[in-house]
C-alpha cells in the first residue's frame, strides 16, 4: 500500500534528488545552470527538507533542516508534494520571489530534462548515451529510495530491522557506486564504494542493471549467469532486496 | 592440482532461465544457494554414485549437501534400489494404499522413541504443518512459540512478514523467542496464557548462516515440562537432523520426549516420503484433522523408507556419520590452521556447520569454499553439511588434501593473513 508520505519521502530525497546527476551528465542540464547562484529550500510537511543549490556550474542536494537558502518552496502535505511532482500541483513560494523566474523558466526545464530521462521514451533507449543516463539516475533513484522506505514504511521497516549494521557497496562494473549502511534497522545512502564493506552487489554492465531495474530481467536468474555478482554477508543484500521490491510500488 | 569449469551448466542454466522462474529455484538454485561466485560451481548433474556427484561437464565431487539432507546411506544404494524395484514391480501410486504404509509405520513406531503413530507425506514442510494444525486442534488455541532463525519449510506461516506473497495474518500468531534463552519461553508462556497451542523447534539450533548451538544442559528438560505444564504440544522438527543423530529419534539423542516429531530428508535415502510421528494422546486429533495429498500413500517411497531405515539400525549409520564427520571436521580445522585461518566448527559432526572467522563479512570463507568445489569438494557457504554412511576414509583423505590446497590458495590471495 502507497503510504503519502513515504512517497513525498522518495520524490524529494531520491527522484528530486537525481537532479544533481542530470546536471552533470547532460549536456543541456548542464548548460541551462551555468552561471547560476541559487539555493531553493522543499519543506514539506511531516517529512525532512531538502536544500538543493546550484552553484559554479554544479547542483548539489542536502537533506538538511537548515533554512539557509534563496527560495523557501512550501508544500502544504506530502500530498502536495507528490502532486507537484506528477505536474498537477504548483508549489507554494514563501521565500526568494526575486528568484521566481529561475523557478519558472529554468527549473522547469531542469524538470523536463529530467522526465525525460526517467520516463524514457523507447527511442530514448535505443540511443546508447541517453539509456546509459537513463540507468544512471533509474540506479540512483531506486538505491536513493530505498533508505526512505527502510527509514518509513511499515514493512521496508521490518526487513531493514533484519539487516546487520554494516555497510554494503552496490556498483556497477565500470560505472558509478553507491553504498548503503545500516545501523540499528536504519538505512542511509551516499555516492560511492565504501572500503569497509560487508556485503557487496556488482552489475556485469550499465544493461544488466538496466534490466534488473526496469524489470525486464529477473535478478535471481542474472546471480546464475554471474551478471549480478554478490558475496560477503548475504542476508544484507537478501533484505535489502526485499526493499528495493517495494520501490516499484511507490514509483508507479 | 585441476580446477573446473563449468559450460555445459552454464548453457543448460540459460536455456532454463527461458522456462523456469529463476532458471533453478528454491535451495538447490545458484542465489537461495549462495554460490558464490556461481562461476565456481556446477548447476546441473548428470549422475551420482554412492557418496559422489557427477556435473554435466563431467567434473566429479564428493557431495557434502548430500541433496540437502536426504543422501543417507550413499546415492543408489543396493538395498534401498533393490526394495524399490520389488515395489514398482507390484504398484504405486493406486486407488487403495498398500500394505507397505502399515509396514512402514510399524517400523517407525518399534524405531522412534516417542512414537505410538506414524503419518506420512511428501516434504518436512507437510509435516511441520500438520504438527501446527493437529496442536491447534489439540488446545483450540491460535499460537506458536518458534526460534528466531529456525526453519521449518516454506508454507506461509513458516517464513517472515515482509517477504514476497506474506501477509500479517500468516504470521499474526508465531510468538519468536531466543534458543537456550529459558526464559524467553517462560516469559511467552505467561504473556499469552491459555493462547499458546505449540512450541516447534529443532533438536539443536541450526539456522543459516549462523554458528549452530547445542541445546544447554537441562534446555530441553526445562522445555518438556513447560509445556507439559502449561497444556502445550511440543513439535520436534526433526526433517534436517533426523537420522543422522539417533534413529530413535533426535528428542531421545537429547533426553526427552516429545509429542510429535517429524521426519523427512534422511528417512527415505531420497525417496520422497515424510513423516509425523507422535504420541497416543493425539492420534485421534490427527485422523479428525484434515489432511491429504494426491501422491502421500505412495507404496514405492514407503519401501524405499523401509530398507533405508532397517539398514541404517542394522549400521547403526547416525553413530557412523557422527564419527566420520568428527574425523572430517577435526581435520579441516587442523589445515585451516596451518595457513593461519580459523575455521570455527559447530553443531553436530554429522551435519556441522562451518565458517572462517577471520574477518567480519564471510568473504574468506566464500573464497575458500569456492576453492574446494572448483577442486571436487561440494560444499556449500552457509547451510549445515552433511555426512552420509557411504563415505569412507580415502574420501575424508582426499576431501582434507584439497581443502589444504584451497587454504594455501586463499591464503596466497590475501597475505595478510597471519599464520
Amino acid at each position: 500500500m502507497v503510504d503519502e508520505n513515504v512517497k513525498a519521502c522518495i520524490n524529494l530525497h531520491a527522484v528530486l534528488r537525481n537532479m544533481e546527476d542530470l546536471c552533470e551528465l547532460d549536456k543541456e542540464a548542464h548548460d541551462i545552470i551555468q552561471g547560476k547562484n541559487v539555493a531553493i529550500r522543499f519543506s514539506v510537511k511531516n517529512i525532512p527538507a531538502a536544500i538543493m543549490t546550484f552553484n559554479s556550474g554544479k547542483c548539489i542536494m542536502e537533506k538538511t533542516e537548515s533554512r539557509n537558502c534563496h527560495m523557501n518552496l512550501l508544500f502544504k502535505s506530502p500530498e502536495h508534494f507528490n502532486l507537484m511532482i506528477e505536474g498537477k500541483r504548483n508549489p507554494i513560494p514563501t521565500k526568494g520571489f526575486r528568484r521566481i523566474g529561475f523557478l519558472k523558466r529554468d527549473f522547469a526545464r531542469l524538470a523536463d530534462r529530467l522526465s525525460y530521462y526517467l520516463k524514457p521514451t523507447h527511442e530514448l533507449l535505443r540511443n546508447k548515451d541517453s539509456a546509459r543516463i537513463n540507468t544512471i539516475l533509474t540506479a540512483y533513484t531506486a538505491f536513493f529510495a530505498i533508505p526512505e522506505i527502510a527509514n518509513n514504511d511499515p514493512l521496508g521497516k521490518l526487513n531493514a530491522s533484519r539487516i546487520a549494521d554494516g555497510t554494503i557497496n552496490i556498483e556497477i562494473d565500470q560505472g558509478p557506486a553507491i553504498h548503503i549502511t545500516a545501523r540499528s534497522g536504519r538505512l542511509e545512502a551516499a555516492k560511492g564504494k565504501a572500503s569497509n564493506a560487508r556485503a557487496f552487489m556488482v552489475f556485469d554492465s550499465i544493461d544488466t542493471a538496466s534490466g534488473i531495474l526496469n524489470g525486464t530481467l529477473d535478478s535471481y536468474s542474472c546471480i546464475g549467469t554471474g551478471q549480478l555478482a554478490i558475496r560477503g554477508l548475504v542476508p544484507m543484500i537478501d533484505n535489502l532486496n526485499k526493499i528495493l521490491a517495494q520501490v516499484a510500488g511507490y514509483l508507479r | 592440482m585441476k580446477t573446473y569449469t563449468y559450460p555445459q551448466s552454464q548453457e543448460l542454466f540459460k536455456r532454463a532461465g527461458k522456462v523456469i522462474p529463476s532458471g533453478i529455484y528454491g535451495h538447490l538454485g545458484p542465489s537461495q544457494g549462495c554460490y558464490i561466485p556461481t562461476q565456481a560451481f556446477p548447476f546441473f548433474l548428470e549422475r551420482a554414485q554412492g557418496a559422489y556427484m557427477w556435473d554435466v561437464d563431467g567434473n566429479r565431487f564428493i557431495d557434502y549437501m548430500c541433496a540437502y539432507g536426504p543422501n543417507v546411506l550413499g546415492y543408489n544404494d543396493p538395498d534401498v534400489d533393490q526394495a524399490v524395484r520389488e515395489q514398482m514391480q507390484i504398484g504405486n501410486c493406486t486407488t487403495l494404499p498398500t500394505a507397505k504404509m502399515i509396514e512402514l509405520a510399524e517400523l517407525l513406531v518399534d524405531t522412534v522413541d516417542s512414537a505410538d503413530w506414524a503419518f506420512f507425506a511428501k516434504n518436512g514442510g507437510d509435516v511441520t504443518s500438520f504438527a501446527l494444525m493437529i496442536a491447534r486442534a489439540a488446545t483450540d488455541r491460535p499460537k506458536a512459540i518458534l526460534f528466531k532463525g529456525g526453519y521449518h519449510g516454506v508454507a506461509p506461516w513458516a517464513q517472515k512478514l515482509g517477504y514476497p506473497g506474506i501477509t500479517e495474518a500468516d504470521t499474526e500468531n508465531n510468538i519468536y523467542v531466543r534458543w537456550n534463552h529459558f526464559e524467553d519461553l517462560e516469559q511467552a508462556v505467561q504473556q499469552y496464557p491459555g493462547q499458546i497451542a505449540c512450541v516447534m523447534a529443532t533438536p539443536y539450533h541450526h539456522p543459516i548462516f549462523e554458528d549452530n548451538q547445542l541445546p544447554e544442559y537441562g534446555f530441553w528438560q526445562k522445555v518438556r515440562k513447560l509445556c507439559t505444564d502449561h497444556g502445550i504440544v511440543l513439535a520436534i522438527d526433526d526433517v534436517r537432523c533426523g537420522f543422522r543423530l539417533d534413529t530413535r529419534g533426535s528428542d531421545h539423542y537429547y533426553g526427552f520426549k516429545a509429542d510429535l516429531i517429524c521426519f523427512c530428508k534422511a528417512i527415505a535415502n531420497g525417496w520422497n516420503v515424510s513423516a509425523l510421528c507422535g504420541i497416543d494422546g493425539l492420534k485421534e486429533v490427527a485422523s479428525s484433522v484434515m489432511y491429504t495429498g494426491s501422491y502421500w500413500l505412495s507404496a514405492v517411497p514407503f519401501a524405499a523408507a523401509i530398507a533405508t531405515i532397517t539398514k541404517l539400525k542394522q549400521i547403526d549409520g547416525p553413530q557412523t556419520m557422527l564419527e566420520k564427520g568428527k574425523k572430517l571436521t577435526d581435520g579441516l580445522r587442523e589445515v585451516g590452521s596451518k595457513y593461519g585461518f580459523d575455521l570455527k566448527i559447530s553443531g553436530e559432526s554429522s551435519l556441522w556447520f562451518m565458517r572462517i572467522t577471520n574477518d567480519d563479512n564471510l568473504v574468506l570463507h566464500q573464497e575458500w569454499v569456492a576453492e574446494c568445489v572448483r577442486r571436487g569438494v561440494f560444499f556449500t557457504n552457509h547451510h549445515n553439511q552433511f555426512i552420509n554412511c557411504a563415505m569412507t576414509d580415502a574420501d575424508i583423505s582426499f576431501t582434507l588434501e584439497v581443502a589444504e590446497e584451497a587454504f594455501k590458495v586463499v591464503k596466497e590471495r590475501h597475505p595478510e593473513i597471519g599464520g
